[in-house]
């Protein structure tokens, strides 16, 4: 659901931004640093344990992966380092063209069941929140359900109930539930922040990792009028 | 004059008489036919035609300047000639003279005026200029507006087909539509099968009345209980919103512009936004509107939230003469989330002591081609105290069938495969309003509509 930012009016809000808006809304977002040098980078996977990843903040860059912004599952303080490096060497077009905050170091989430939560501001209707599942559910089959706030833990909860993919968050073929309660205050919080932020026009927490017990927001998006 | 607006509330004893703002599209006591006509060929003359033959029982008035008598009444030849105690006038004249109109009908007392006249906002920005003209004319004088560029209304329990074609088997679903000729289609269908209607509104480009006026009208006419609309876009998402929340009868949207494409075709067409369509199935979901994706679906979900009783749950059993009938419904059904429930034991050894033996007793219970009326009576009635739903499917020309089904009663009636029985069949048990389906898919898919909003989180 995300898309490039609306003519010139509105901008991404730097990812450690994001994650601290959602973290203001008790959240559970992934541990992270920002690092601007290779040293920062292995001190910060020092500091939060390793695997960690490495994700370039950019403004003009939303879809971190697409251009060889991201690094997944750092083993060691030395390769992060040596990742920090790599992401500034291969990134296309050249950072010299582009603004670059720095390199975001977040701890790895403990593997899950990946989910996605989002929110649209739609002219005529307002604010839209969205949850899917992620990966290929909701590219391929659109396999996401849409509520007009309030949103109440309940109705939430009903959103996640009506995805076609929806036994896999309740326990498939022998894989542990995904703790529906943590992700339906995902979706209310998402709610709330669209009510109580007018400003902000999108909201893009894609992934979050849905465990037994809680969930953890690894990446966040946040679209703000500028 | 007396107004009818707003709401009377007579205060000292329990009665109490109510009336609504739009009654006088509704209701009217007498109506004036501005621009009547000679030529068959006109709007000017069928629609005073079809309000004569509907037997609308106030008075009509032709008005036209030219004319001295259209279809044996005699003409009026202005709105300021008209007598007092018109309610409502249906304007079919050139679209540059209709604010004029709408500011005279104002000033002789009336209350609103249904304008079927093109050439306003669907037409380009000379028209919308006009439309707005027509809009500030109607606010000055009071008048409420239905349309323009609509195909009018019509009210059968009251006698008023101001509109086309003429259609007056009377109902009690309502149809309001964005478009004239799908609104027609579906009232044409219910006059066919004698389901009736409660009422017809075109909403044409909506300049004053739009959908949620008519469904706030709606919802306290005791003519309907349920509501079908067809819709390119909402006008008012927050008053919709918040009317629709109070509505407690059934409404089905059939909402069109869903692709990229018809969502531009939507806007030419009425100016409409369309909108996201994951947004209106969330918006409905929210509301408990039902959504059809198809005018068949629309009709057939109007005719059982309108007709069939709530169900108790979800035990279905299908009683049928036509084995591929029981199987296509049986299949539905568990697409659906209905339980074919296997017959109770005492049951099915009772009902095999009453049928000859080449009976299946089974789910679905197969009475195979000499099912009869009588045999049928039994089956229902020995089993009915052990299911939710019965599922009755007369899948041959049984003679005397509808004498089987009992209105008001948890009763799926399908018939098919009957040909001319089934059509005097099919007519007898709609004038006791039960309604019959005429394939085991769509029967069980407009009975799967009472269950849709069971569990769902408010």
């Amino acid at each position: 659901m995300t898309r490039p930012p609306a003519a010139d009016r509105t901008r991404w809000l730097p990812e450690a931004e994001a994650l601290h808006l959602l973290a203001g809304y008790r959240l559970p977002v992934i541990a992270h640093r920002l690092a601007t040098t290779p040293e920062e980078a292995a001190q910060a996977a020092r500091d939060l344990g390793c695997p960690v990843a490495l994700k370039v903040v950019s403004p003009e860059i939303p879809h971190k992966s697409d251009v060889g912004g991201v690094r997944l599952n750092v083993a060691t303080p030395e390769d992060a380092a040596a990742a920090f490096t790599t992401i500034l060497d291969r990134l296309t077009p050249h950072p010299s063209r582009l603004t670059i905050q720095g390199i975001l170091v977040a701890k790895m989430a403990a593997p899950g069941t990946e989910v996605i939560v989002g929110m649209v501001r739609d002219p005529q209707f307002g604010p839209a929140v969205m949850v899917g599942l992620g990966g290929i559910f909701v590219e391929l089959y659109q396999d996401v359900a849409f509520r007009l706030p309030p949103l109440t833990p309940a109705e939430a909860r009903a959103m996640l109930g009506e995805l076609k993919a929806a036994p896999l968050l309740t326990g498939y073929r022998g894989r542990p539930p995904c703790d529906l309660d943590a992700l339906a205050a995902c979706a209310c919080a998402v709610a709330r922040m669209a009510a109580e932020h007018p400003e902000i026009q999108e909201i893009d927490l894609n992934p979050i990792i849905a465990h037994e017990q809680g969930c953890m927001i690894v990446d966040a998006k946040i679209l703000v009028q500028a | 004059m007396l107004h009818r607006a707003g709401f009377l509330l007579a205060t000292g004893h329990s009665l109490r008489i109510m009336s609504h703002p739009l009654d006088s599209i509704f209701r009217p006591r007498s109506v004036a036919v501005i621009g009547a006509s000679n030529a068959p060929e006109k709007f000017g003359y069928i629609i005073l035609k079809n309000i004569l033959e509907a037997g609308f029982r106030g008075p009509v008035y032709p008005v036209n300047p030219k004319a001295a008598e259209i279809l044996g009444r005699p003409c009026t030849p202005s709105i300021a000639d008209l007598p007092p105690g018109v309610d409502l006038a249906v304007i079919i004249i050139p679209a540059r003279a209709v604010p004029q109109a709408v500011a005279e009908a104002g000033q002789r007392g009336i209350q609103s005026a249904i304008i079927i006249s093109g050439g306003f906002a669907e037409s380009g920005e000379a028209g919308a200029d006009l439309q707005r003209e027509v809009v500030e004319a109607a606010r000055r004088s009071g008048v409420r507006i239905v349309g323009p560029n609509c195909q009018g209304v019509n009210t059968p329990h009251h006698g008023l087909c101001a509109s086309w074609p003429l259609l007056t088997e009377q109902g009690e679903i309502a149809v309001i539509s964005q478009s004239g000729t799908v609104g027609a289609a579906l009232m044409d269908w219910a006059s066919q099968e004698h389901v009736g209607c409660s009422a017809f509104v075109s909403l044409g480009n909506r300049c004053d009345v739009d959908e949620t006026d008519l469904i706030d009208y709606l919802a306290q006419d005791t003519h309907t209980r349920a509501i079908a609309a067809y819709l390119e876009g909402i006008k008012d998402l927050d008053r919709f919103r918040r009317v629709v929340s109070g509505c407690t009868k059934p409404i089905v949207i059939l909402k069109s512009g869903r692709t990229a494409e018809g969502r531009r075709a939507a806007e030419s067409h009425t100016r409409s936004l369309a909108g996201r369509d994951e947004l209106y199935t969330a918006l409905f979901l929210q509301l408990r509107i039902h959504r059809a994706d198809s005018l068949e679906e629309l009709y057939d979900a109007a005719k059982a939230l309108a007709y069939l009783p709530r169900p108790a749950g979800r035990r279905i059993l299908t009683i049928t003469s036509s084995g591929g009938s029981g199987i296509l419904a049986t299949d539905w059904a568990e697409w659906s989330g209905l339980q074919v429930a296997p017959l109770p034991g005492p049951v099915a050894e009772a009902l095999r002591g009453l049928l000859p033996p080449h009976c299946i007793v089974a789910n679905p219970l197969d009475l195979t081609g000499d099912g009869t009326a009588a045999l049928y009576r039994k089956v229902v009635e020995a089993t009915a105290p052990h299911f939710d739903y019965q599922v009755i499917i007369f899948g041959d020309p049984i003679l005397q069938a509808a004498d089987v089904v009992t209105p008001g009663a948890p009763q799926l009636v399908i018939f098919l495969g009957g040909a001319e029985v089934e059509r005097q069949e099919r007519a007898r048990m709609h004038q006791k309003k039960v309604p019959v389906f005429p394939t085991p898919e769509r029967g069980i898919r407009a009975l799967v509509r009472l269950f849709a909003f069971d569990g769902v989180a408010a």
